[in-house]
Parts: structure tokens; C-alpha cells; sequence
């Protein structure tokens, strides 16, 4: 799923400080999951904002709270209606998708985010947070034992590993496993090595050109002859 | 239309229609409430009822007082005893306790000892907590018939509702087997007179040494209802040869001797026939009349023998000896003593209700001398032929068990009359039912009120959750040596020290009243709840929803903080208000009381008065400190801290149980707590060192009073620092 | 066959010789010529590194265009790290034309151990699809497919990793580069003649020339210090407590000693096909490696 961090309280309190009243707004799902923006969080960062705004001696924001099932989809967006008339700014909590929804919903309400996106990954254990998928557009995961050297692979090369592999650790970050390392030791497993003797060609790295869309209705013209 | 699943507490799911707008919505939780200033509505309490309250004839509720006193909160416990018990003094003594036998720690090590510390509690309150108020508010007059526990509860209760009530004993004095069947060194008299004589204060008429024989007298006399309750104290015969024989006594009748203050001459030798409680206790009562030799003869094995087993402990400690599988079959004169003719047993088929009957070994006969022989195979009542009303099974009143009626109209039957020979709570069961049967029947309240019980829990502990609770030894009650009780008839069982009523009272596993999601829809199957649980309680059910088994949660906490969607309650918020609400009530008086700085602290209410190593807390320093009491530190959020700071707080704190926490990781989550708050604290511009934890015991040497002085001390001078540095800058 | 010296040197039996300069950071090139000055006639070859352990450095193209006019031979080291395969291309083309005609195919250092963190890491290619590019454009077309107006001829190597600690995953590297062409290899750090030995057990089935990388270290600190941080070096224990062993201001020289005694060693035993020193910064120091080792004379 898709995994965001908050921002400092610095970077959210300067982003919001032209504003009088802000609806902090949070998202039921990803970010939820993530503990990054959650109603638990919204309720967080609610407190943090007044605990500043009092320590600070100024200041007269007032703040509100909100939090939707998920910010992605217009249906869920009309819950805001009402919610939206006395705030000056909406401080989404929502991954970046949530918050470009929002403005577009609103385009005459500022909009805000107020975690930073950050990768499609998952959980492996309780407050750890690891990236798997890039959304490449191309995934070859089938030869690589599922194991995917883009995310995983600090320099995301397929024909690994790097000379900089020490202990099955990668030479960027000596916390995180040699992608090509796990890859090689799985595919032994798997008695499918050839696939890493093989020669891999370089990525198609506009697999879908940005921006990108993907279209799976038909185009169907009424009452004309079906394809 | 939208529509939501959602669970209630009875476990069924259901749909209900939602209307746009409401689906999603925060604010649903109460600390949003509370700072709009909107409703301060109590959190509804949908805890489940645990097995020692379903197990309890009275329904006592046993969980609220254990955790009560666990927390030091010793006269709130007294008080949810009264509310339930009016005589809890005499459970406290000899209560059977069938909720220490239903308690789920027998699980996991013992069963809490229930009944110690009711008897704390009682000790501890003495006369306070006794609501011996009670005024007429009804015309009807009401005869009790017999003052027995089911009696006396009778009379207590209808005197409440405000009746005219008396009470007939035959007897020179009040309590029925309680004062001629139990002998003092199990109930000791004093507590006896002491609840006794609370229903003259509350104005029940009481009429001793009168016996009733006729209940058309009664009606006669302008009652317009009777509760029959005269007890089972008619010994049963065995119905051999010689029963007849001087030395052969009944051991009702010998118990109830020795009760009103005669001492029987029982020669040297003595041995009690029988297996229950009146049996037991016969046999350590003639010890205690300074009998040499006593022995009990009984005629199945140990593990059928009805008494209860602490009972059977003690006796055996006193040096009674128990011959089991032994029954008389003839009893001769001889030489001025008894010589009985016995016969071993062997045990055969299973009865029709399950237990073995003994059989006689063919050619095993054997010959015993004593000089007096107790009968106490049983009970039962002596209904006078005036009464007018159906007998049953072994001389047993017939009344209906709903509604205690018997075939006469407006004449009413509980307690050992009607079931037989059975234990007091039971007793003050049926009085407390047939007081308020009472009152439905002369109010021609017609059909009769429901009682509305809660959904019970059920279900047993897996072993991956035992696995993970601590083993604590259950505290038995202190005894006096079984050389210094025989001496006399004072009270065998001494009661508990402060330290080991609390010590036992946080055993208690909190059966029933655990998380629950009571948010479906706000769900966001993150598997927070799964992954943070201690004792790995909740699961993915076949449909990939989140459960969380009641019978298996041990209500820490963790989850319902940690929960990122908030949508995890506790059945029963047992806390008296929440924290937030506590935390509003000591920042308030912080602001009245304008002295700075001042130090918020979130104190475990069960290590701070429980344990007593921060009871010292309240001292000068160079801040004053506002203690918040909470249930477990593991409530604790990271909200709360940030808005004690929010509201002024210089200083905040958290003292928690640490490791001898109830609950398995608390503090490990504290501190993760902790942490992210003094992340934000820096961003704010406050210290981090502005917020500490500690440990309210002193099991690892340190002093918490002395680290909590440091801090205050610290505290003290960032906030001359922050003073001087703001008019630096002025 | 490309009409690069180095080439024709690797087809025959000498023991080769060859080292590398680091450009500098910014423009000032005084001390660059200087070294490539000193060097040009001692050694075989001088690499000139593409940004190594991704600090930002005077481009090696340039660098090795300064070789070639000063008359030495140049081994150009392309990174993929910074360029995409259009900018790499383009920079083959244009040194071919400038007679710069070996190229060391490589990887790169990532971003993080480099002083521009921030910075975007392309890798559009790795190493081995590096040299086949190269190959492809020999053969008259560019990547797109596109035919080329006049196609470049180069000698191509790569680097290999004999100590690394799981050499499996390695060797099938190296087979991969040598299937893609790869002529030649410079190895990384050697401390320990052991592994080497057993790296070339595997590597002389091929027909490609391997120099063994010798480093010179000038203290046990900076052994440390590489250690941690360099990608690609593990320093053996007896010869970090070698360097710890000596006193203040004598580890250079100890540094120099080392190496000199690793070349002698792999020159007497024939373990491999030549050494690629790598001075890290004191450049000035490599006659005197050659000389204490015994290899001054060996190249033209």
C-alpha cells in the first residue's frame, strides 16, 4: 500500500501559518495503516498544533478535525460538503493523491499536504515500513525469484550485483540487504540460476510515459457494429 | 443507499442504513466531545459478564470490586459489596466462593481469592458503607417465617422497598444455621450480631423464641404475605440397628448445642458419621471440646466428599483422622460404650447422577468402639402439618423456582426448606428473589418484571494467551497453627495485610470487559492490534476481519491507544471518568491554584496507592505537582502529554508499574509514546527532557520519589531559564 | 581490433602495468599534469576516474583527452551512474574521434556515499549492458537502432571483485561482462594473494587479461576509513595492524612497501596478467612503487 511519513510539525506549521481556520483532514486508508495519517494521527498533530500555538504566546488559528475513508474517490468527497464553508485552509493528511483529489474538488480552497509520499510498500513489523514496487509499468518479477531489484537495489541495476556489496548488505545503507544478493541466494534455492546468468537488456523506463493513465473501458460506438 | 456492517456485543453482525454524512465520521470519539465542551455522556458499558459474577447466586459484581481494591480504592470495593450483599461480613467467612471455582486464573495458576479479600474489604470498612436506612412507604405487612440468611436477605430487602416486615424465629437467637449450624471458629459471633442487628436499626420488627405453627394465624394478623424459610435442621437417620442407643446423637442437634453455649459430655473416643459440612464440622467442634481421639467415617471416597475441601485440609491438619469408604451397619451397647459394626465400601456404577455408589465388600466387616457416635449424613426441614402447603422430595417445601410461590396464595418458600440442605449465598439468593416477589405480587404486578442479565462471557484460555500472562501464587489466608486453633473456637483463617489484598486483587485477568472494535467501518485491517497485543489476541477471521476474542482479551490497552483508525474501545471503560477528563480536572485546578510552575503527572492509580512507593508524592519541591490519576500507564496517549504542555504544563511525567505491571510490555509502550511526543516537544521548542518516565516501585534499588524530586528540580529551573530569557529578549 | 596501444599490449605477455588519476574538483588542472607528466612513460596505461565514490570531479573525458595530448595512453572510465544512454553514447563518439579509444566499463558508486546526496542517480544502464552497448555501436548502430554515420571501435573492460565476501553472485557477473565483450579487468583492492589465486583459477578459462587493483594506503586509519566507507574495499586485518604498527608520519612509506610487495609477489608468481595501482591521492608516490617492486622496466 501506498506509505507516507508526516511532515515536521516546522514544515506544516510554516505551510499553514496564512491561514485562520484549518479542517485537518485525514484518510481512513493507506495512511492510516502507515500511522502517518490516520484519525489517531489527525487527533496527534491536532494537539501538536495548539500545544505549539500556546507555547509560542500568539497566534489565533483555530483548527478542525476530519477524517474521511478515503480521500481518492468524489463519493467520499461529498462528505466534506458542509464541512468546508467556514475553513481557509484544508491541511490533508491523505497521501498526494488524496490531496491533488481534494483541490481539484475545491478549487478555491487551498490545499495542503500535510505528509510526504513516499513509496508502495508494506509492513514488516510494527513501525517499520519497507518500499517493494517502483510501478515501473513493466514488472519482471517472474525472473527474479520475486524479488524486485528496481525497489530493492539502490542503483536498480538488472544485472547485479555491484561490486559495493559487504556482509549481503548494500554500500548506500549497511541496514538494508544486497537486493541481487537475496536474489541470487533465492533463485539458488529455487534452482532457477540461469536466470540470473542470463543477459537483461536495459529497462524500458517509459513504459507508460508520464502522465500516466491506464484505460481499460472499451470504446464503444452506439449503435454502430461491434468490433 | 449506504450501508455499514457492524458488530454489536452479542457477536451477531448486522447492517444497518446509514445516511450519507455519517458514515465516517470522527468525533464519535469522546475526546473530541470534551473539547467542544459538548456532552459529557458516560462511555456505555457493553463488558460482558465475567464467570465468577454468573457463577455467583447473588451475581456479585466481583470484577469491579477486585479491581477496585487492586487500585487501593478499598471503601469504593466495601461499597459494591453492600450493593449487592447485605450481609457480606458472613461470606466473607464461609462463603463456598463458586466464583473462586468458575475463576478463569485457574487457567493460568489459581483462582483470585475472592473470598480473602471480601473479607478485607468487610474488616477494613468495618460499620462504614452500611446503608441501614429504610422508611414505610407501604401499607402491607410482611411475616418472615425463620431467620435464616434466606430470611434475614428477605427481610432486608422488602424493608428497602419500604415494607413493614417481621421476622418469627423460634430460637432465642437470630441467623438460623449461621448461629446453631456454623460453628464460631468458622463465623465468629461478633461479625454474626453485627449484620444481624442492622435490621432492627433499619426497623424490622424481630420476634425470638416464637414459633410459628399456623400460617392462617399469621394471615389472621394482617400480614398479607409470608416467606416461609425455616431451614433443614432435621437430621436424618441412618436407620440401623441401635440407632437408637444413648451416645448415638444427631450432629445437627449436637452442633446447635454447642452453638447456644452447652458442652455436651462426649467421653474419649468419637467418631462423626457423614461426609458434608455439618459432618466436618461436628468432628473439629468435639476436638475443640477437648476430645482426644475423633474420626470421621464416610462412606465414598475424598473426591466425593460434599464438604468443602479447605474444610477437609483443615481438619485433616487438626489431626482428625478420615476413614474412607467405611459405613455403620449395626450399633451395640457394650461395656457402656458403642461398638459399631462397620462394613468397607467399594465404589460401583456411576447413579443417575453420576456418582458412584458405594457397594459393600462382601466378608468385610470390622468392629470399632467409641464412646459416642455423630450422625450427620443430612438435613432436612420440619414443616409443621399447620402451614397447609405440598411438600416434596425428602420433606423438601414445593414452591416454584421463578417465582417462589407455593400453593397457597401469598405464601412464599426459599432457602434450605425448599432445596434441601445447601450453602448461605445460595440462601440469600432466594431471599433477595423473594423479596422482590414479593413486592410484585402486593403491587399485582402482573407479569412479572423481567430481569435483564447481561450476555455472559464463555469460552476458556487458549494456551498461546496463558502462555504469555505472568504466574503470580495466588496468597492463601494467613491460619493459625493447627496446634494453637484446637485449642479453642477462635476464628481459624486470619485476614490479609494491606500489600497482599492489593498483591492478590491484581491477579484478576478482567474477564469480559476487553477491547472490542466497535468501529467496523473506521477498520482499516492495518493489523496494528494484532501486531501490538502482548498476548496475541486478536486474528483475521476466514474473511479477513479483524477479531478480537473477548474471552481471551486482558483489557492492558494497548490496542485501543495504539489503534490508528481509533475505531478499538474497551467493553467497559472502567476508568471513573476518562483520562482526558481527569487530565481537564487537574489542569483546571493548576490554573486556580496560579502557582508555576507547575508539573502534570499520569500516575498507574494501582502503583501509586497499591504498591504505596509514590503515596509521597505531594511535596514542595520547586514545582507543584497535579497527579492524573489512570488505569495502567498503558492508556496513557501521546495526545494527552501534548496537551498537558499545551495548557501550561512545564513538566509532565508518567509513573507506571514498570515491570510489575499486570499487564505484560506497558512500559515498552509508554516509552514508544513518549518518544514521538518529545519529537514534537522539540519541534515545539520544549526540551524533550520535559517529559519523563518512571517507575513507582522500588524493586531495582533506584527511589522514585528521589528521581521525581530531581525532575521537579530540573523543571524548576528550564522554566526560570525560559522566564529570564523571555525578558532578555523584552 | 582497435587501433588503441593498450590493446595491442594486452595481446601480448608483458606484465602490465597500469594506474589512475583523479581529476580534480574544480578547474585549476596543474596538479593532474603534473601526475600524468610523471606517469605517461612508467606505466602501461592511465585510467582517469568518472566521479569516483560519486564525488562531483573534473570530467574524465577531459581528463583523458589531457592524457592523450600529453602523449600517454588513456583508459576512459564511464560511470552509469550520472548519464542516461544517449549522453553516454554521445561521449563515446566524441572520444573516439579524439583517439581515446579504451573504455573501463563501470557501474558506479551510488549517490548516498557521495557529496551531492541530493542528486538524481540515472543508471539508465548497468556495467554489462554498458559494454554490449558499446559492442552494438561498433557494429554500426546506436541503441535506438539507428544506423550510425561512422561507428567507433574500442578495447572495453570492466571491473571484477575477487575478495568479495560472497564471490558466487560476482563470478556470474563476471561472466555475464565477459560474454558482453569485455577484453580486459581491473580488479578492486588486493590484500590478499589467497583469494586472488582463487579467483584466477576461475578466470584464466578466458580469454581476457586481468590486473590486480593494488591500493596504497597511507595509514590504518585511512584503511579504517575505506573500509567503512569505500564501496568495493575490504582491507585485510594484517595489513591494517601492518600500517597500525608503524610510527607517525612513516605510514606512507609503509603504504608503499605493501604495495610494492603484493606487485613483486603477483609478478614472480604469474598469479595474474599485470596490477592497476591506485594511488587515492598520492600519485607522486607510484615510481617509487614501480621501482621498489621492481617493474621499471617492463613497459615501453
Amino acid at each position: 500500500m501506498i506509505v507516507a511519513e508526516q511532515k515536521s510539525l516546522e514544515e506544516i506549521r510554516r505551510m499553514i501559518a496564512p491561514y485562520g481556520r484549518v479542517l485537518i483532514l485525514g484518510c481512513g486508508t493507506c495512511v492510516t495503516v502507515c500511522d502517518a495519517g490516520g484519525e489517531r494521527e489527525v487527533s496527534f498533530l491536532h494537539n501538536a498544533l495548539r500545544a505549539a500555538q500556546a507555547r509560542s504566546g500568539n497566534g489565533t488559528q483555530t483548527f478542525f478535525e476530519y477524517t474521511l475513508k478515503r480521500q481518492c474517490d468524489a463519493e467520499f468527497l461529498d462528505m466534506l460538503t458542509g464541512r468546508v464553508e467556514d475553513v481557509d485552509a484544508i491541511l490533508s493528511l491523505g497521501c498526494g493523491i488524496g490531496v491533488q483529489a481534494i483541490a481539484e474538488r475545491f478549487p478555491y480552497l487551498p490545499v495542503l499536504p500535510g505528509v510526504n509520499t513516499s513509496f508502495m510498500g508494506m509492513t514488516n513489523e510494527w513501525g517499520i515500513w519497507d518500499e517493494r514496487c517502483a510501478a515501473c509499468g513493466d514488472c519482471r518479477l517472474s525472473e527474479t525469484a520475486g524479488i524486485c531489484p528496481i525497489t530493492r537495489c539502490t542503483k536498480g541495476i538488472l544485472n547485479g550485483p555491484c561490486a559495493g556489496t559487504k556482509n549481503g548488505k548494500c554500500e548506500a545503507n549497511k541496514d538494508m540487504d544486497c537486493a541481487w544478493v537475496l536474489i541470487y541466494k533465492r533463485l539458488e534455492g529455487l534452482q532457477q540460476l540461469e536466470n540470473m546468468r542470463r543477459y537483461y537488456p536495459p529497462r524500458n523506463f517509459r513504459a507508460i510515459p508520464r502522465p500516466k493513465r491506464i484505460v481499460s473501458k472499451a470504446t464503444i460506438d452506439v449503435g454502430g457494429e461491434n468490433e | 443507499m449506504l450501508t455499514a456492517k457492524t458488530r454489536n456485543y452479542t457477536g451477531t453482525s448486522q447492517t444497518i442504513p446509514i445516511e450519507r454524512g455519517l458514515m465516517y465520521s470522527s468525533g464519535t470519539d469522546d475526546t473530541q466531545n470534551y473539547r467542544d465542551g459538548q456532552t459529557k455522556k458516560p462511555s456505555p458499558d457493553r463488558s460482558l459478564m465475567p464467570p465468577c459474577q454468573a457463577a455467583c447466586p447473588l451475581h456479585m459484581d466481583i470484577r469491579e470490586y477486585v479491581d477496585l481494591t487492586a487500585q487501593g480504592r478499598i471503601m469504593e470495593a466495601l461499597q459494591v459489596i453492600r450493593n449487592g450483599n447485605p450481609f457480606p461480613s458472613i461470606c466473607a467467612y464461609v462463603c463456598t466462593h463458586p466464583c473462586e471455582d468458575a475463576c478463569r486464573r485457574s487457567q493460568v495458576d489459581k483462582p483470585i481469592a475472592i473470598r480473602a479479600l471480601k473479607r478485607f474489604a468487610v474488616e477494613f470498612g468495618g460499620d462504614r458503607m452500611v446503608q441501614a436506612e429504610a422508611e414505610t412507604t407501604h401499607g402491607e405487612k410482611v411475616a418472615i417465617v425463620g431467620s435464616g440468611p434466606a430470611g434475614l436477605a428477605c427481610a432486608y430487602y422488602l424493608r428497602k422497598l419500604g415494607y413493614p416486615v417481621t421476622v418469627f424465629e423460634a430460637h432465642s437467637e437470630l441467623g438460623g444455621m449461621l448461629r446453631v449450624g456454623i460453628p464460631q471458629y468458622r463465623l465468629p459471633r461478633e461479625v454474626l450480631d453485627t449484620e444481624v442487628q442492622r435490621l432492627a436499626q433499619m426497623g424490622v420488627e424481630i420476634r425470638r423464641n416464637t414459633r410459628v405453627v399456623s400460617l392462617d394465624l399469621l394471615f389472621d394478623m394482617g400480614y398479607k404475605a409470608i416467606f416461609v424459610t425455616i431451614g433443614a435442621h432435621q437430621g436424618l437417620r441412618m436407620e440401623i440397628e441401635g440407632e437408637e442407643s444413648p451416645g448415638v446423637i444427631d450432629g445437627a442437634t449436637f452442633l446447635r448445642e454447642v452453638n447456644l453455649g452447652l458442652k455436651p459430655s462426649l467421653g474419649e473416643k468419637v467418631a462423626v458419621v457423614g461426609g458434608g459440612n455439618v459432618a466436618v464440622d461436628a468432628a473439629r467442634t468435639a476436638l475443640r471440646l477437648g476430645i482426644p481421639n475423633v474420626e470421621i467415617l464416610y462412606r465414598r471416597s475424598r473426591a466425593e466428599m460434599p464438604a468443602s475441601d479447605t474444610e477437609v485440609e483443615q481438619a485433616l491438619e487438626e489431626g482428625i483422622d478420615v476413614r474412607f469408604l467405611v459405613v455403620p451397619t449395626r450399633i451395640k451397647r457394650k461395656n457402656g460404650r458403642l461398638s459399631v459394626t462397620c462394613v468397607r465400601m467399594e465404589l460401583g456404577e456411576p447413579d443417575a447422577r453420576g456418582r458412584r455408589q458405594p457397594v459393600p465388600l462382601e466378608g468385610s466387616e470390622f468392629e470399632k468402639e467409641f464412646d459416642t457416635l455423630i450422625v450427620a449424613i443430612g438435613q432436612a426441614p420440619q414443616t409443621p402439618g399447620g402451614f397447609g402447603i405440598r411438600m416434596g422430595r425428602g420433606s423438601t417445601i414445593q414452591a416454584d423456582p421463578i417465582t417462589l410461590t407455593t400453593n397457597r396464595a401469598g405464601v412464599f418458600a426459599g432457602g434450605d426448606a425448599v432445596s434441601g440442605p445447601a450453602t448461605v449465598v445460595e440462601a440469600l439468593a432466594a431471599g433477595r428473589l423473594a423479596s422482590s416477589r414479593i413486592d410484585d405480587y402486593l403491587q399485582r404486578r402482573y407479569p412479572l418484571a423481567d430481569r435483564e442479565m447481561k450476555e455472559r462471557l464463555s469460552g476458556d484460555l487458549l494456551p498461546d494467551t496463558i502462555e504469555m500472562i505472568r504466574k503470580v501464587s495466588r496468597l492463601e489466608l494467613p491460619t493459625l497453627s493447627p496446634e494453637a486453633r484446637t485449642k479453642d473456637f477462635k476464628s481459624v483463617e486470619l485476614g490479609y495485610s494491606w500489600e497482599a489484598a492489593i498483591s492478590e486483587a491484581r491477579r484478576c485477568l478482567r474477564c469480559g470487559m476487553g477491547a472490542e472494535i466497535l468501529f467496523q467501518d473506521k477498520c482499516a485491517t492495518c493489523l496494528t492490534c494484532l501486531k501490538v497485543c502482548p498476548y496475541h489476541v486478536p486474528y483475521l477471521d476466514a474473511s479477513g476481519t479483524i477479531q478480537i476474542p473477548a474471552d481471551q482479551c486482558q483489557a492492558c490497552g494497548v490496542c485501543v491507544a495504539s489503534c490508528p483508525a481509533k475505531a478499538i474501545v474497551l467493553r467497559k471503560p472502567y476508568d471513573r471518568r476518562h483520562i482526558t477528563e481527569e487530565l481537564d480536572h487537574a489542569l483546571k485546578s493548576a490554573a486556580q491554584s496560579n502557582s508555576k510552575p507547575f508539573i502534570i503527572g499520569f500516575c498507574c492509580q494501582y502503583g501509586l496507592f497499591g504498591t504505596g512507593a509514590l503515596a509521597g508524592l505531594w511535596r514542595g519541591a520547586k514545582a507543584s505537582i497535579w497527579i492524573v490519576p489512570v488505569l495502567c500507564t498503558a492508556k496513557v496517549e501521546a495526545d494527552h502529554m501534548l496537551r498537558a504542555f499545551e495548557m501550561g504544563a512545564e513538566g509532565v511525567f508518567i509513573a507506571g508499574c514498570g515491570e510489575q505491571c499486570a499487564r505484560e510490555n506497558t512500559d515498552f509502550w509508554v516509552r514508544q509514546r513518549v518518544a514521538k511526543a518529545r519529537k514534537t516537544l522539540a519541534q515545539i521548542g520544549l526540551e524533550p527532557e520535559r517529559l519523563q518516565t518512571f517507575v513507582s516501585t522500588t524493586t531495582n534499588g533506584g527511589d522514585p520519589a528521589e528521581e521525581l524530586d530531581r525532575f521537579a528540580e530540573r523543571i524548576g529551573n528550564l522554566y526560570l531559564a525560559s522566564i529570564i530569557m523571555q525578558e532578555v529578549r523584552s | 581490433m582497435s587501433d588503441s596501444l593498450f590493446e595491442e599490449k594486452l595481446g601480448s605477455d608483458k606484465f602490465l602495468v597500469t594506474t589512475e588519476i583523479g581529476p580534480p574538483k574544480g578547474t585549476d588542472t596543474s596538479e593532474m599534469l603534473h601526475h600524468i607528466d610523471l606517469l605517461k612513460d612508467k606505466v602501461d596505461a592511465i585510467n582517469v576516474t568518472d566521479g569516483q565514490s560519486s564525488v562531483m570531479r573534473f570530467a574524465s573525458l577531459g581528463g583523458c583527452l589531457l592524457v592523450k595530448e600529453a602523449g600517454g595512453e588513456p583508459i576512459l572510465q564511464v560511470t552509469c551512474r550520472d548519464r542516461n544512454r544517449l549522453a553516454i553514447q554521445a561521449d563515446l563518439l566524441m572520444a573516439y574521434s579524439r583517439g581515446i579509444t579504451n573504455v573501463l566499463c563501470l557501474t558506479g558508486d551510488s549517490i548516498d556515499v557521495g557529496d551531492h546526496k541530493e542528486a538524481k542517480p540515472v543508471f539508465d544502464l548497468d556495467s554489462v549492458q554498458l559494454l554490449r552497448m558499446i559492442r552494438t555501436m561498433e557494429s554500426g548502430t546506436d541503441m535506438g537502432g539507428n544506423e550510425l554515420k561512422g561507428a567507433p571501435k574500442f578495447c572495453i573492460g570492466a571491473s571484477v571483485h575477487p575478495e568479495a565476501d560472497f564471490i558466487e553472485p560476482q563470478l556470474l557477473k563476471f561472466d555475464k561482462k565477459v560474454a558482453a565483450g569485455a577484453q580486459f579487468f581491473q580488479t578492486q583492492g588486493i590484500f590478499d594473494l589467497g583469494s586472488l589465486r582463487r579467483f584466477m583459477q576461475y578466470a584464466s578459462q578466458f580469454d581476457v587479461k586481468i590486473l590486480a587493483g593494488i591500493i596504497v594506503l597511507a595509514s590504518a586509519r585511512m584503511a579504517r576509513y575505506m573500509n567503512d566507507n569505500v564501496p568495493g574495499i575490504i582491507v585485510s586485518q594484517p595489513v591494517i595492524d601492518e600500517l597500525a604498527g608503524v610510527e607517525k608520519g612513516k605510514g606512507l612509506q609503509k603504504g608503499i612497501e605493501i604495495a610494492a610487495r603484493l606487485i613483486r609477489s603477483i609478478r614472480e608468481e604469474k598469479l595474474c596478467h599485470g596490477v592497476h595501482i591506485m594511488a587515492v591521492g598520492n600519485e607522486g608516490v607510484v615510481p617509487d612503487i614501480l621501482e621498489a617492486a621492481e617493474v621499471v622496466d617492463v613497459h615501453v
